[in-house]
């Protein structure tokens, strides 16, 4: 019998996960930014501004930005590694993808974006100085793969960024709850017509391993020095490791 | 658990590397050096890295550095303001070789205000905001040092609070007379005491 894994609240059969989280993002990818916006208030856009000034980027560097969707990060990262440097936009999912890809030919961007799996990078060892995974490790399936990939793509002393849901401070857990379980799903159902999508991104977050449980596991895929920053009260977490 | 390491190491290694870009030579006189680790150690937190292929610093991990550099607090918080004159004081030790260069390369570190302004609001504005600020702080540095002269002056010429320098040396001059002729004294009056019990001995006749 195939082995299950959680897709939110619910046990599903390995092989299944990724087609339902594909199912998601297919069904969310048009409304994803407003969406965005709207959920955490633009927060999103000082998260991810605070994860790009921890990579450290120079022009001439190499970036892989997995699971990149809307390109948000990815607009930031060609921002600093200049005309000299290269930022690859990758997604599993090809809505997420063409939504990036179009948002940065709007913009004057030409990067190349590669429509693959986190889990299995199409990519040769040691040859990026940086990798980042924004809001994307909470939806794969083997995540201990995935952050044993993303060390094997990273050259010595580069590093793994992962921008991520995490455990938010216990007092305001009630609050954050009631925020994620009713309201959540309800912005859903109104703006991206698609309530279960929401619900599902709130029962995920839930089930995502904690600050201390995810600094664990890319330990344990070989990242040394991780350390991580809480955002928003452990609303969000940036765990940061070097390859050594 | 909050890591207030990565901001500082994140803050750091901009702010450093911003610097060396600005300063010419700066990069070209570390990419020799290539591959070499550098500790930053900041008494409170260690800061890791290596000298990267382009000359600039990457925040590494490290277990045996090849230079270590050991800023206080307070020159790392000047660091941004201040450049070469806040590195200057740190202590250095390690590879002879990689501590001239990183010494060299900081003395002429230096943060062009103007240049960074120039992208934000215009190069003719950015040249007066520069030069305003600049003789605003020189204007501060210059009330700060009036108040304490006049001050001291207070002190010294009206309340009396404090003793001039001059008057502090006279006074200094003054007790070593003091105690030289103290002990002058003391030495004369030990030859007449040990010469007493000679006289005793032979007393004068009538």
């Amino acid at each position: 019998m195939d082995k299950t894994t959680h897709f939110g609240y619910k046990q599903v059969a390995e092989s299944e996960k990724a087609a339902k989280v594909a199912e998601v993002f297919h069904s969310v990818a048009a409304q994803y930014d407003l969406m965005n916006d709207l959920m955490s208030a633009g927060l999103h856009r000082l998260w991810k501004r605070f994860a790009v000034a921890q990579a450290g980027l120079r022009p001439g560097m190499k970036v892989l930005d997995v699971a990149g969707g809307t390109a948000d990060l990815t607009r930031l990262f060609l921002k600093e590694v200049g005309e000299t440097g290269t930022v690859l936009l990758t997604d599993i999912n090809f809505s997420m993808l063409r939504e990036g890809r179009d948002r940065m030919l709007n913009e004057g961007w030409t990067p190349p974006t590669v429509q693959c799996d986190g889990e299995r990078l199409p990519f040769p060892d040691n040859y990026f100085n940086c990798v980042s995974v924004a809001f994307g490790l909470r939806n794969m399936t083997h995540k201990d793969q995935a952050l044993a990939e993303m060390n094997r793509v990273l050259k010595p002393g580069g590093r793994l960024l992962v921008l991520e849901f995490s455990k938010v401070w216990k007092p305001l857990e009630p609050a954050y709850d009631l925020y994620s379980f009713k309201l959540l799903p309800l912005m859903g159902k109104l703006i991206a017509r698609d309530a279960a999508s929401y619900q599902y991104l709130a029962e995920s977050i839930r089930m995502h391993p904690g600050q201390e449980e995810l600094k664990t596991m890319m330990e344990t895929a070989g990242f040394a020095k991780v350390s991580y920053h809480n955002l928003t009260a452990g609303v969000v977490a940036l765990h940061k490791g070097f390859k050594v | 658990m909050i890591s207030p390491g990565l901001i500082t190491a994140a803050l750091i290694e901009r702010s450093l590397n911003h610097l060396l870009l600005q300063s010419p030579g700066a990069t070209e006189a570390l990419r020799r050096h290539a591959g070499r680790s550098v500790r930053f150690d900041l008494t409170l937190a260690q800061y890791d890295c290596r000298i990267a292929d382009d000359g600039c610093f990457s925040e590494a991990v490290v277990d045996a550095p090849d230079a270590i550099i050991r800023p206080t607090p307070a020159l790392v918080a000047r660091l941004p303001f201040f450049g070469r004159e806040a590195l200057r004081h740190a202590e250095y030790s390690g590879d002879p070789a990689l501590l001239a260069t990183l010494d060299r390369v900081f003395k002429q570190l230096n943060w062009d205000v103007e240049a960074d302004l120039a992208p934000l609001v215009g190069d003719i504005a950015a040249h007066r905001l520069h030069a305003l600020g600049r003789d605003t702080l020189a204007g501060i540095a210059h009330t700060f040092s009036a108040f304490g002269r006049n001050a001291s002056e207070y002190m010294v010429e009206e309340a009396e609070l404090m003793a001039r320098g001059v008057d502090v040396a006279r006074f200094n001059h003054a007790v070593d007379v003091l105690a030289d002729d103290a002990a002058r004294l003391d030495a004369r009056l030990r030859l007449l005491e040990s010469r007493q019990p000679l006289q005793d001995a032979h007393p004068r006749i009538a």
